[in-house]
């Protein structure tokens, strides 16, 4: 059988950070889109952002507005936006006024207003803001869905790519023959959580080519809408082949616990209860990694950046100096209102934007605290969709979690999130003698072998330092309470035993 | 209440498209018909993207501003549909001072280029004029850009 080419459907830019990986790589040309979703949802922000990032002078956008809100307060509104460029109105963007003929004739002289100045224009993008005040009162359904028939296709005649705008409650799915006819569905919500807002969208209905399922977060800044895939804009990434390589903690020791060091791509969690020494063996970790060249990136939650760069300076580790060589970045993230799909960007953005190979999340739950409410419930399918998608293309996660103290069990964090790690790294406190001293231990390394060792740490003005001597006189020492083997013997104080370092 | 008052830019601008309007017209028709002429341009303009009701409201209330300014523009009216009565016999009322019936309607014209700047800002308010005059006729002001008012 003879082989002929299949069309080619072009896809067009949306205009909007994040919107095109959700839409499968860009929209269709020449389909016939649904905008749908309560009043200040953003759908007029969102038919902007496609008019202004394809309209040009030789094929305009049109940009028809009917009864609702007035052009003229729509544009003093619109023009805020960073992405409204002035300078396109009215060569390549064209706003009309239809109030008059909607108000005055029926819907057939509104197809023909329509038609003639589409047919005047040749434009590349049509958008009809708001479709719903238009069609509010056909004469029957059948004259509703001929006009959205006839319009549909006139437009697609036209070579015109088409946005209507309505006010759509989701209960009309099932019924409105608009919804049978258009090539593309966007429905945009928006709701309160406590005192938070949350903004999603979902492609209902996308022909021609496979957009991103599910709802997707988005927000609306200065820049207009910027819409945050759930699979985090990586699923066109092709899977970086990660090299078996290990990566050193900066803490000699604690290599050889991990035969090597942290494999390359996995995710590792430093679990143990509040002061000891999570973050600061998270900053060796990162702080390692500069030292050798492979830039990385800190997420703080619970401290600015500043007062982290300060304290590893405390320690010695120098995290200026790679920050100003752009090796390093420490993000602070804005707390108490963010979805884990933002954080993810602007990690995935400094991922990019440096090359990291090292990523620092102290803590998960600072991370969890940052979050709007609504997002909490989330977390752990969202973490595991964050961790997922960067150790996918190579990154190396090192997250922090502060898990309760108990002298009777010995939990691993409070997410029950550890199948989510590669590598767990315990840290707790013992009760020896008359002191609170510390142990650390390799719980878990997928994949690969480990030390089984209890080992006493100190933290140091050098920071985490594995102690020489073992505890092998010790029984009970994950309990937090250990015995002495030998209850004759006097305990010694790790102070004696800190190993002198290179 | 302080007297809002227009920016000499935009009265420039004003006087600018009567005057480009008065020599399209050849000066037959004399100032005040350059200044129906303006508005005819700017109430085509101005529907077409905002519609009529929008272009009404804007124009009325120009003209509430502008009389203020200038009593004898208590004569004209904006109709429902935006159109304007009495510009053109405003000349024949205040017989052969032309400079002074140029001014009355030069008057109305600022005041509706002020509340466009003061809606869409200058960059889109200039865009609608060019939509409707040549540049030439927008664009060689000595003054710079448009400042507030």
């Amino acid at each position: 059988m003879k082989t002929e080419k299949k069309v080619t459907i072009n896809k067009l830019p949306t205009g909007v950070p994040g919107l095109d990986e959700i839409v499968g790589g860009g929209l269709p040309e020449y389909s016939f889109n649904i905008i749908a979703g309560a009043p200040g949802s953003g759908k007029t922000t969102l038919a902007h952002q496609f008019v202004f990032a394809n309209a040009t002078p030789e094929r305009p956008a049109l940009y028809f507005t009917v009864l609702g809100e007035s052009a003229i307060k729509m544009l003093r509104y619109q023009q805020q936006y960073t992405f409204f460029d002035p300078a396109k109105l009215p060569d390549a963007i064209r706003f009309i006024n239809l109030s008059q003929v909607v108000l005055e004739k029926d819907l057939g002289a509104v197809l023909e207003e329509i038609t003639k100045q589409v047919e005047k224009a040749n434009p590349a993008v049509v958008v009809v803001d708001s479709f719903r005040t238009m069609v509010r009162r056909p004469k029957s359904d059948m004259d509703l869905q001929a006009f959205i028939q006839r319009l549909a296709l006139s437009l697609a005649s036209w070579q015109a790519t088409t946005f209507l705008i309505g006010e759509y409650a989701e209960d009309e799915l099932r019924d409105n023959p608009i919804f049978t006819v258009a090539d593309g569905l966007f429905w945009l919500r928006q709701t309160t959580e406590r005192n938070s807002i949350v903004r999603k969208l979902q492609i209902i209905k996308l022909r021609g080519q496979a957009s991103v399922p599910g709802l997707h977060t988005f927000r609306i800044t200065d820049a207009g809408i910027q819409a945050f895939s759930r699979t985090f804009g990586l699923t066109a990434r092709a899977k970086k082949a990660v090299a078996q390589r290990r990566l050193s903690f900066g803490v000699p020791e604690l290599d050889k616990m991990l035969d090597g060091g942290v494999r390359e791509g996995d995710s590792v969690l430093v679990a143990g209860s509040s002061g000891t020494g999570k973050s600061v063996l998270a900053t060796q970790f990162i702080a390692e990694g500069t030292r050798i060249g492979e830039p990385g990136i800190v997420a703080v939650f619970e401290e600015r950046p500043q007062a982290y760069v300060e304290r590893a300076a405390s320690l010695g580790l120098d995290l200026e100096t790679p920050q100003k060589e752009g090796k390093l970045t420490v993000l602070y993230l804005r707390p108490l209102d963010l979805s884990v799909d933002e954080t993810m960007q602007s990690i995935l953005d400094g991922v990019q934007k440096i090359g990291a190979k090292r990523l620092v999340i102290d803590s998960l739950a600072g991370f969890e605290m940052a979050l709007s409410p609504g997002f909490r419930a989330d977390f752990r399918e969202s973490l595991y969709r964050m961790i997922f998608a960067l150790t996918g293309i190579g990154v190396t996660i090192l997250s922090t979690v502060e898990v309760d103290e108990s002298f009777t069990e010995f939990p691993f964090s409070t997410y029950s999130i550890s199948f989510l790690c590669d590598d767990i790294i315990r840290l707790r406190y013992v009760s020896i003698g008359a002191q609170l001293r510390k142990i650390m231990v390799v719980i878990k390394m997928r994949g690969g072998n480990h030390a089984k060792d209890i080992r006493e740490y100190e933290i140091t003005q050098k920071g985490v330092v594995i102690l020489d001597t073992r505890l092998e006189d010790y029984q009970g020492l994950i309990s937090g309470i250990p015995a002495h083997t030998d209850p004759t013997k006097k305990d010694e104080a790790p102070s004696d035993r800190i190993p002198s370092r290179k | 209440m302080p007297k809002m008052s227009t920016s000499p830019e935009i009265r420039e601008l004003a006087a600018r498209l009567i005057a480009h309007e008065s020599g399209v017209g050849k000066s037959s028709e004399g100032t005040d018909s350059a200044a129906l002429s303006v508005y005819k341009k700017l109430r085509q303009s101005i529907s077409a993207f905002a519609g009529a009701a929008a272009f009404e409201s804007l124009a009325f209330r120009a003209l509430m501003q502008a009389q203020s300014e200038a009593p004898r523009l208590r004569a004209v009216q904006i109709t429902e549909d935006g159109s304007i009565e009495g510009l053109a016999e405003l000349k024949f009322q205040i017989g052969d001072d032309m400079d002074l019936a140029g001014e009355e309607g030069a008057i109305l014209i600022a005041r509706l280029l002020g509340l466009l700047q003061i809606f869409l800002g200058e960059a889109l308010t200039l865009s609608l004029l060019r939509d409707a005059w040549p540049a030439t006729a927008i664009d060689d002001r000595s003054s710079g850009n448009w400042r507030k008012s």
